[in-house]
């Protein structure tokens, strides 16, 4: 953009004529020390839990310990600068970040600036990081999907608006995978994206970002970085950061979906603030709030009714009810569930994607272990179809794991248990989806539905994906009208029963795979 | 230097409630004032940090050197100040004591910077406006200094009161 020399001079013109020569109070302190980011600072006596504090150099820091005579506080950013004796302001403010449309398809670091090169956010409005959750009154229950595309999440784990679903496992298994799809999913669905990415490297978030660009969907979704190279403070903010731009799209009567990238990180950058601030430390070294750390940040992800959806707009917005949907990530070390912290997120969320790395291994990808996952509130949200048609999926799989180990004697079996066991294997084989292809809920009923039926038993088990993306280009080329039905309505009607069954009965007679 | 408040508020708790109670905040404001300077002087402050002088030998000097200057109670808090090895806490006893003093007797201290030397009609008009805007009594200290361009900056504790035009020409240049 090139600016025009004249209108930066009107536009300072503007700027001083408004300027008002204000006198300024404030409390003011010196700083005693400064120790790897955290300040030590004398005075200060009317400061903030939480309150923004300014130093020299524009740079400013959070107030978290406020003792005696002295106040501790992590410096939000470089703190190079900063040297013993330095004059430190009170804002009289809690840290805040700028929220609103301009947001979306940006890029921007935990404080709200843009990183992205692509010139300054245009907004005006701003609130603060730490909110406290929407009240009981103020909620509604979740019963509206969130489709994540994904065959074996959407059938056998469903994620409704509103909801806290974790994603847990081992690194390398796909968690962020799973993130990634289910923001490319949401592109036209009208829900907002925000991914937050939490001591992750550049060069992998600029992956992320790129990635999301070419599918076309950066363009409904915020991206908060707060990475491995910026200081532990900007880390352990960055999900409030995220939570509070998401709020925005709640609180005025939309959808938004928010992913923390991964809390295990959050986690040990707050754990750090912490030793450093000298609090005392307690189980794995973090301090006795961790607990609240990540309560207090899912408790915001919610759904509100449409009362209150009115009452914070101001009655601009009627009959319409808001949520935010968080996917947070929990990192495991080498499958251990009963560590601090994932057991923490699990007890907070409702439910949990598990992720495990021999199943990753062994090719099968998204590698959800559906015997471990569960959804405690998405059944109700579940589109009809899908849930009708996701139930059979759940049970072959259960069945199928009960039996697995007796595989190998498959010709000493009952006709039973081995028609059991081919089922499970088909089922297995059919939950593979590759990366970036979402699906939509027809082309996902249509792939269960033969699953159900039993089309896919006289398919040989390393045919079946074939078999798949062959019926699915076959529907998607001869009974558009049929799926777009499924798509609008998600009912799953007698007449859509017979529909998909003649359509796979003719595909099956005339096409090969 | 907060580390040091903290250690140094029982001391000047209990000596403030000790000349509470005999009346005598005065004498103490004197004999801290008195024990402050002494231990300024670079060959003292040398001779408290010398580990080879013990205790006894240490009390013998301070009090010959006070003979006269203190009172029998300062002496006795010096002594105790001796023995539990807190010699270098009187700066910040004192600091703290006068603090307490001047809150006991409604006052209040306030550094005034001004950039052009009030005149003393001026002064006294300040003086009356920071008594109604604190409270307080006012104790005034006023300096000068010309980099404030123009106006008054006022502290009062943590307060700071910006009305300079080099605070104004801050806020501008944040704002642009």
């Amino acid at each position: 953009m090139q600016l025009n020399p004249s209108e930066i001079s009107d536009l300072i013109k503007k700027k001083i004529e408004n300027f008002d020569l204000s006198t300024q109070v404030h409390t003011e302190g010196t700083v005693v020390s400064v120790t790897d980011g955290i300040v030590r600072i004398h005075g200060l006596s009317q400061a903030m839990q939480g309150e923004m504090l300014e130093f020299t150099g524009g740079t400013f820091g959070m107030a978290l310990n406020l003792e005696r005579d002295s106040v501790g506080a992590v410096v939000l950013g470089s703190y190079q600068h900063i040297s013993e004796g330095d004059t430190v302001k009170c804002t009289g403010k809690i840290l805040e970040v700028p929220i609103g449309e301009a947001l979306l398809g940006r890029v921007v670091d935990a404080l709200g600036n843009p990183i992205d090169a692509k010139g300054a956010i245009d907004t005006t409005e701003f609130s603060p990081i730490e909110k406290i959750a929407p009240g009981v009154i103020a909620r509604q229950s979740v019963d509206q999907p969130v489709q994540l595309g994904l065959k074996s999440i959407d059938a056998m784990i469903p994620v409704g608006r509103g909801q806290r679903e974790l994603i847990i496992g081992d690194r390398q298994t796909g968690k962020t995978a799973i993130a990634i799809d289910a923001i490319i999913n949401q592109k036209g669905t009208g829900i907002k994206c925000i991914y937050v990415a939490i001591g992750q490297k550049r060069s992998s978030i600029a992956n992320v970002v790129r990635k999301l660009e070419e599918h076309d969907a950066l363009a409904h979704t915020i991206i908060v970085v707060a990475s491995a190279s910026e200081s532990a403070a900007l880390q352990f903010i960055a999900p409030y950061t995220g939570c509070t731009m998401g709020e925005y799209f709640r609180d005025k009567g939309e959808d938004a979906l928010i992913i923390y990238d991964d809390l295990t990180k959050q986690a040990w950058a707050y754990r750090q603030v912490s030793l450093l601030l000298r609090r005392p430390p307690g189980r794995e070294a973090y301090p006795g709030d961790v607990f609240y750390l990540h309560s207090r940040l899912l408790e915001r992800a919610s759904r509100i009714n449409a009362t209150e959806v009115e009452k914070l707009t101001g009655g601009k917005v009627k009959g319409k009810t808001g949520s935010l949907t968080a996917l947070p990530i929990i990192e495991t070390q080498g499958g251990d569930v009963s560590a601090f912290v994932p057991t923490n997120v699990i007890s907070i969320t409702d439910g949990q994607i598990f992720l495990e790395s021999n199943l990753f291994n062994s090719g099968i990808r998204p590698a959800v272990n559906a015997g471990l996952s569960v959804s405690r509130v998405g059944g109700a949200a579940q589109t009809k179809i899908i849930k009708k048609l996701g139930g059979g999926t759940r049970l072959d799989l259960a069945q199928y794991r009960e039996l697995a180990a007796f595989a190998q004697f498959a010709s000493d079996l009952d006709e039973n248990t081995r028609k059991q066991i081919e089922r499970g294997q088909r089922v297995t084989e059919l939950m593979k989806q590759n990366q970036y292809s979402p699906m939509s809920v027809a082309q996902m009923a249509v792939s269960l539905f033969a699953a159900n039926e039993g089309f896919l038993d006289t398919v040989e088990v390393n045919k079946v994906l074939d078999f798949e993306s062959a019926l699915q280009s076959y529907m998607k080329s001869e009974h558009k009208e049929l799926m777009a039905n499924i798509n609008a309505t998600g009912d799953f009607s007698s007449d859509i029963s017979t529909g998909i069954r003649s359509a796979i009965e003719t595909f099956v007679k005339t096409h090969s795979w | 230097m907060s580390e040091l408040a903290t250690l140094a508020r029982p001391y000047a708790v209990a000596v403030f409630k000790r000349a509470k109670e005999t009346d005598s905040a005065k004498t103490w404001s004197k004999n801290l004032a008195f024990v402050a300077s002494v231990f300024s002087n670079k060959s003292i402050s040398d001779l408290i940090d010398n580990p080879k002088i013990g205790k006894s030998a240490l009390s013998t000097v301070l009090l010959d050197i006070s003979e006269g200057q203190i009172d029998q109670e300062g002496q006795n808090f010096l002594k105790i100040l001796i023995e539990n090895n807190r010699l270098s806490l009187v700066p910040a006893i004192t600091q703290l004591f006068e603090t307490y003093k001047a809150e006991d007797e409604g006052s209040i201290e306030i550094d005034v910077t001004t950039a052009f030397a009030f005149t003393d009609e001026t002064k006294k008009k300040f003086s009356s406006t920071l008594k109604k805007v604190f409270g307080k009594k006012v104790n005034m200290k006023v300096a000068v200094d010309s980099a404030l361009i123009g106006g008054v900056l006022v502290r009062a504790g943590d307060q700071v009161i910006d009305a300079s035009v080099r605070g104004q020409l801050q806020q501008l240049a944040q704002r642009l």
